[in-house]
Parts: C-alpha cells; sequence; structure tokens
C-alpha cells in the first residue's frame, strides 16, 4: 500500500472532513492536499495539477458544480464528488458536468479508496486508447465491432453495442441515463430512462451470467449504469 | 364605488324638447289637440286682422307642427280636427256643403298627408336619437366598468359590479351566476326558470361564449366560467346587444384574469414553503451528515490503518471521533429543545447562578472543539450573579457562540463579555464575521430565516430562534445589534435579570 498513486487535493469547507481522511488517503499512497473554497482549488490546480479531486458540493464561495465545470473547461483529472447532499438531481447534475463518480457522505475510507481506485483504473483503461477492453470474462474488440464472454461471440443489436461501448468507454464511473440515451438514441429523441432500462435488460441477459444479480453492469439506481471494473 | 353616470354627451339632432318627448299617449294627443286649438285661434285673429277667410295655410301650419312634435299618430289626429274645424268655419260661413271648391277638396287631402310625412320623419329621427342615447349611456357604462375591472384583482368583487353594470347598461336587470354564487343586480328577481337555464349554459362543456333567449332574459355563457344574464327594457336593438355582450364578456376576461392572479399567488406561495422545507431538510442532513461522516472517516481508518499510523494520528483521529459525536450530540440536544419550545414544554428552573463560571465552561469546550477561533471573555463588574436556568442558558450562549463561529473566518476574535445594566445582566458576543444589513437585525431570531448573505454557509435557521425561545422562557431577552466600533460583525446581547446580593449562587 505505500505506492506512489500521485496527489490527491480533498474540496471540503469542514476542516474535519479533511482531518479525519488525511490520514487514511496518505497511508494509501496518495499525497494529499486540501482546499476550504472553490477558488483555492482551482487556484491550487492551474498550479500542481492533482490525479484525483475528492470534491464537496457546499463551499462557502462557490457551488461545487461550478467548480466541476470550472476544472473540466482545461482538465480531464478524476473528479469524485463526496457530498451529504442525497437528492438524485444534484447527483445527475455533477455527474453530466464531468464528474467521475459520486459518493454520499458519511462513507468508509475502505469504499471511499475503492471507488478512487476505480475512477482511476477506469480512466487509465479508456485514454490508453486500445482497441480491446478486456475485465473478466467479458472482451470487446472496438474495431470489429465484436464482444466476447468466455471466449465465445454474442450476437449484439447496434443499440446494445452502443450502450455497451460507452459504458466501457466510461469503464467505473457512472453515465447517467441522459448521457446513455444520447449516444444510443442521439441527442434528437422523445426516449427516457424507461427505454435505457429495456435496453439494459437486453444486454444483461446476452452478457450476465445471472441477469438478475449482475456483477458486470451494476445499475446506480435513479442516476444510471456503470460497468464495474473492480475486482 | 363610483356611481353610474348616464350619458350626458351633446345630442346631435335637436329634436323635440325633452318633455315632450317623455309623453305619454293621451298626453301627447291632448298636445296635438292644443296645437291645432292654437292655430284655429291665431288663423281666426289673423282673418279677424286681414278679412281674409284664407285660414287654411294657418291650420295646415298646425298640422305640421303637432307631427314634427308629437309624431304622426296625432299629427293624423291634427289634421282630422283641422279638417273638420276648417270644414265648420267655412260652414258657418259660406252655406251648403256644395259650395266647396277645388281647393278646399286639396286641402282634404293635403292634411293626412302632411301629417303622414311629417310624423313618420320625426318618429324616425325620434327613434333614431333615442338608440343613439342609449348606446351613448351603454358606451360610457362599458367604459366605466372595464376600467375599474382592469383595476380590480378580486374576482368576487368583479363578479358583484358586473351585475351591477349589466343592470346599468340594459336599465333593467341584470345577473351574473358563477360556481353557484349568484349576484344580481338592478334588483333582479330570477324566476325558477330563468335559473335553471342558466345553469345549464353554466353547465355546457364547451367553454364558448354563447347567449340564450330565456323568459325575456338574454343568458350569456362566460369564457371562463359562469354565465351572465340581462333584461333590457325597451327591448335593445342588435347593436345595444353587442355591447352589452362586449360588457360581459370584458368582466369574464376580467374575472379569469383575477383568478388566474390568485392561483398564481397561490402556488407563488406554494412554492416558497416548499423551498422552505428542502432547503431546512437538506440543512439538517448536512448538519448530521458531516460529523458523521467524520466520524466514519475517522473510525474505518483507525480500522484498515491503525497500525500503519504513528501514535499522534492515531489520536488525532480519536479526537475528531470525540469531538464529532459531542457536536452531533448538541445538534440533536438543539433539535430537541426547538421541538420543546414548539409544544411549550420549556421546563425552566429559575434560580440565582454564578454566570461567569457558565460563560467561562461553555467557553473552554468551545476553545477546545474550534481550536481555529479566539474565544476571550471579559466579565463586567457587578454582573456575576444573574437569575435563571443556568442549563438553558448554556443552550442559548452555546448557540449564539456556534452561530459566531459558523459565519466568521477562521482566525478571528470572539469576544464575549458581561456587564450589569439597569438591574440587568447583560451577556455581549461580538465576532469579527460579515454582520448583516441593519434591516435584517429584527428577523435573525425568526425561526428558519437566515441572513442574506447565510445562503453559501450551512445552516438551519433555528439556533438564534432557540436562543430567543430559552432566552424569553426563563425572563430574559435576546438580541441583535451590529457592531459599533470600525470592525464589521454582529453583536449579540443575552439579558437576564441581575440576582440580588444575598442571593445564594447555585
Amino acid at each position: 500500500m505505500s505506492e506512489d498513486l500521485g496527489r490527491l487535493l480533498i474540496v471540503d469547507d469542514e476542516s474535519q472532513i479533511v482531518r479525519a481522511l488525511t490520514p487514511a488517503l496518505t497511508a494509501a499512497g496518495f499525497k494529499v492536499a486540501s482546499a476550504a473554497k472553490g477558488e483555492t482549488a482551482l487556484a491550487m490546480l492551474a498550479n500542481d495539477p492533482s490525479d484525483v479531486v475528492i470534491l464537496d458540493l457546499g463551499l462557502p464561495d462557490m457551488d461545487g458544480k461550478d467548480v466541476i465545470q470550472r476544472i473540466r473547461e482545461w482538465s480531464d483529472c478524476p473528479i469524485i464528488v463526496l457530498s451529504a447532499r442525497d437528492l438524485e438531481i444534484e447527483k445527475i447534475r455533477a455527474l453530466d458536468l464531468g464528474a467521475d463518480d459520486f459518493v454520499n457522505k458519511p462513507v468508509g475510507v475502505g469504499e471511499l479508496l475503492a471507488r478512487i481506485r476505480a475512477v482511476v483504473r477506469g480512466r487509465e483503461r479508456r485514454f490508453s486508447a486500445q482497441p480491446q477492453f478486456q475485465f473478466g470474462d467479458l472482451e470487446i474488440n472496438f474495431p470489429a465491432r465484436r464482444v466476447l464472454v468466455k471466449g465465445e461471440e454474442v450476437r449484439l443489436t447496434p443499440r446494445e453495442y452502443q450502450l455497451l461501448r460507452i459504458l466501457a468507454g466510461h469503464a467505473g464511473q457512472v453515465v447517467t441515463h441522459k448521457q446513455i440515451i444520447i449516444a444510443v438514441w442521439g441527442s434528437e429523441t422523445n426516449a427516457d430512462a424507461q427505454f435505457v432500462r429495456v435496453l439494459m435488460a437486453q444486454l444483461r441477459q446476452k452478457l450476465e451470467a445471472e441477469p438478475s444479480s449482475p456483477n458486470l453492469l451494476m445499475t446506480e439506481p435513479g442516476i444510471g449504469y456503470r460497468l464495474s471494473c473492480e475486482d | 364605488m363610483p356611481v353610474l353616470r348616464a350619458a350626458t354627451l351633446p345630442r346631435r339632432l335637436l329634436l323635440s324638447p325633452s318633455w315632450i318627448v317623455r309623453l305619454n299617449a293621451p298626453g301627447r294627443y291632448a298636445l296635438a289637440l292644443a296645437v291645432v286649438m292654437a292655430s284655429w285661434s291665431a288663423a281666426q285673429i289673423l282673418s279677424q286682422l286681414t278679412s281674409s277667410n284664407r285660414i287654411s295655410g294657418v291650420l295646415l301650419a298646425g298640422v305640421l307642427v303637432t307631427s314634427y312634435l308629437v309624431g304622426s299618430g296625432p299629427g293624423y289626429a291634427a289634421a282630422i280636427v283641422s279638417f273638420l274645424i276648417y270644414n265648420f268655419y267655412l260652414g258657418a260661413s259660406i252655406v251648403g256643403v256644395a259650395a266647396y271648391r277645388a281647393e278646399d277638396i286639396l286641402l282634404l287631402v293635403t292634411f293626412p298627408v302632411v301629417a303622414f310625412l311629417m310624423g313618420n320623419l320625426t318618429g324616425r329621427l325620434r327613434d333614431e336619437t333615442k338608440r343613439t342615447d342609449i348606446r351613448q349611456r351603454m358606451t360610457a357604462v362599458l367604459f366605466e366598468g372595464t376600467r375599474e375591472f382592469s383595476a380590480c384583482d378580486d374576482a368576487a368583487f368583479i363578479r358583484v359590479r358586473l351585475a351591477d353594470y349589466l343592470a346599468a347598461a340594459a336599465q333593467g336587470q341584470a345577473f351574473v351566476l358563477e360556481d353557484e354564487v349568484l349576484c344580481t343586480g338592478g334588483g333582479a328577481e330570477l324566476t325558477p326558470m330563468v335559473m335553471s337555464a342558466a345553469q345549464a349554459l353554466a353547465q355546457e362543456a364547451s367553454g364558448e361564449a354563447r347567449s340564450i333567449e330565456a323568459a325575456g332574459w338574454r343568458v350569456r355563457r362566460l369564457s371562463g366560467a359562469g354565465v351572465a344574464g340581462w333584461r333590457a327594457d325597451p327591448a335593445p336593438g342588435p347593436q345595444e346587444e353587442d355591447l352589452l355582450q362586449i360588457l360581459a364578456d370584458a368582466g369574464a376576461a376580467a374575472m379569469t384574469r383575477a383568478q388566474m392572479a390568485a392561483g398564481k399567488a397561490g402556488a407563488e406561495a406554494r412554492a416558497r414553503t416548499e423551498d422552505l422545507r428542502n432547503s431546512l431538510l437538506s440543512s439538517i442532513s448536512h448538519d448530521l451528515r458531516t460529523p458523521l461522516a467524520a466520524v466514519l472517516a475517522s473510525a474505518t481508518s483507525l480500522q484498515q490503518f491503525g497500525d500503519k499510523f504513528d501514535a499522534k494520528t492515531r489520536q488525532d483521529l480519536i479526537a475528531t471521533i470525540q469531538e464529532e459525536a459531542e457536536r452531533l450530540n448538541a445538534f440533536v440536544t438543539n433539535l430537541l429543545h426547538m421541538t420543546r419550545l414548539e409544544s411549550g414544554a420549556l421546563d425552566a428552573h429559575s434560580a440565582a447562578f454564578d454566570l461567569a463560571e457558565v460563560i467561562d465552561r461553555t467557553r473552554r469546550r468551545f476553545e477546545r472543539l474550534r481550536a481555529h477561533w479566539k474565544i476571550s471573555f471579559a466579565p463586567g463588574e457587578g454582573a456575576g450573579l444573574a437569575v435563571g436556568d443556568p442549563v438553558l442558558f448554556q443552550v442559548a450562549l452555546a448557540n449564539v457562540l456556534e452561530n459566531a463561529i459558523r459565519y466568521s473566518p477562521p482566525q478571528s476574535n470572539i469576544s464575549l463579555s458581561s456587564a450589569l445594566e439597569e438591574g440587568a445582566v447583560v451577556v455581549r458576543v461580538a465576532d469579527e464575521g460579515p454582520g448583516v444589513e441593519a434591516s435584517e437585525l429584527p428577523r435573525l431570531f425568526e425561526k428558519f430565516y437566515r441572513g442574506a448573505s447565510a445562503k453559501r454557509t450551512p445552516g438551519t435557521g433555528l439556533g438564534l430562534s432557540i436562543v430567543r425561545g430559552v432566552m424569553h422562557g426563563m425572563g430574559g431577552q435576546a438580541e441583535a445589534a451590529l457592531r459599533t466600533d470600525a470592525k464589521s460583525g454582529l453583536v449579540l446581547s443575552l439579558t437576564l435579570p441581575a440576582a440580588e446580593r444575598h442571593e445564594e449562587a447555585v
């Protein structure tokens, strides 16, 4: 656990949260810095880019969602929202703006570290621009548009393939219903979350060993889906 | 309520004087007779003066005047009477009917023809004038009505006034029926038949404006909901009917607008309540979850990495758990106090107590939990003992301190002081935060009220309302003021009665 995982910035105005998280994150291998305000965080990121940002939505000087938007104007670093706001609409907005994941307070450090690992790994996979995606029994060959489960080819409809592709492209990350709808049906559509649910059920039938308790295509209730890449 | 004005526009057509116009039928005939008599008298005088018996012209003039003044009917009568008089006159001067001359035969024909033509012309002019008058009056009422409707936001009031205006415009009776509420104007009394026709029309599914006739009433379905009805006397012509419909429709539009405005206001009020509830819920969840998050993160850190941490880190995490648990407890206690205040179950045990000791204890607890703020205390001369409930006073003071810390920057000073003023002990807490607008000061102690500058800082708006609640509960006061020295910030003062010196401190 003493490997160097890079720099991590906690943006939270509650000092006790920073105090409680710092030791464990440091022990896990991150160099931890903290900012109590949105502007401070943006200035710190501009000078010294972080490898991971943990962001609270309720900041004293600006809304955390604006911080996400500002970071995304120039940086692609993983952002994990850690917030006490449990309104689904807040989560969806944060994710639509480009946050990688959303974790509710309170959270144990074990889960938080797992989420951080998943997001970082998903990014690595995505940005290595490999023509193949491989996780567990699932294998995707993007140029050939071939999907294999346990080495056997699975036939997907074009929409099922689009759905799988966007989830694989954001492996480990939550993809909102809206993002899926735009990727699969296009922006000029009246498709809604129900369409996504139906399509997801079809995809699970073909890919999951046990479609009723999936361990690959995970549901984020009320928000969207995630392709698991956690061991 | 403005008085309905009748139209007083200048007459376009100068016709008969108004008293003649208002005459009833016998009166008109009497007038005709009088005119004939007058012309006959004039003819007599004329024939005496000129020694001529050519008086037919004067009589003809009488017929002309009669027809002009009172219409064709009395005109015919005047023609007949004049002709008879003329005959009588001739009979008296020249013996025998055979003595008629061609001129007389001509007169026999001329008199009624003149009377007919003249009366007809006059009658038409008079009718036209009457219509113009009615239309002018209606236009004035319509103008007055729409002006009043547009200035009014109360649908019920517009309904009442619409009935009045319709009655005034029709110069008869009118009613407006909407949602089973009946408003009448001009002393209207509705027969069951009219009433049921109106109700049937009001319940028609299509919201189209249309009119029906029922027992002399014109009943119009209004565009929004309900119906308006009127009965005019005399029955109005099509143009007048149009004006009445326009008036009814203008009233209906005003009622719809007023109802929509009321609905909008209601929806806005509901949205505000909803907003308040949402922000309260999210504040409470934030205030509960933040300490919980620190506790859970610290505990799981110790569990997972405990053996990797040095002793200082472990100690720090344990301290975080303890402090955050205390903070959680304080928050729950506050919610409890709020509930007790709400239900009136606050139980104050007032006695003389050592104020300085309670203040110092509270201050030290805060210094430990909130090491980033410097809290100083300057006890005042003679302000040692106060009468109140020490436990509740500590609750109030803790809330005031929490409030000061919440809104002032770390490393700033929070100054506590006490003073004896006019038999009361005043404890003041001054912070170096941004303060509030002077206009907001009286509202700071209201439940759920949060200063305009506090929107970014999480909070429930409960703290200071609890302060005021418990201070009042033990006979004290809580007030807010702005700092009067050079610094910005708020000064909150808690006042309790001072204890007599001989009383024993508890």
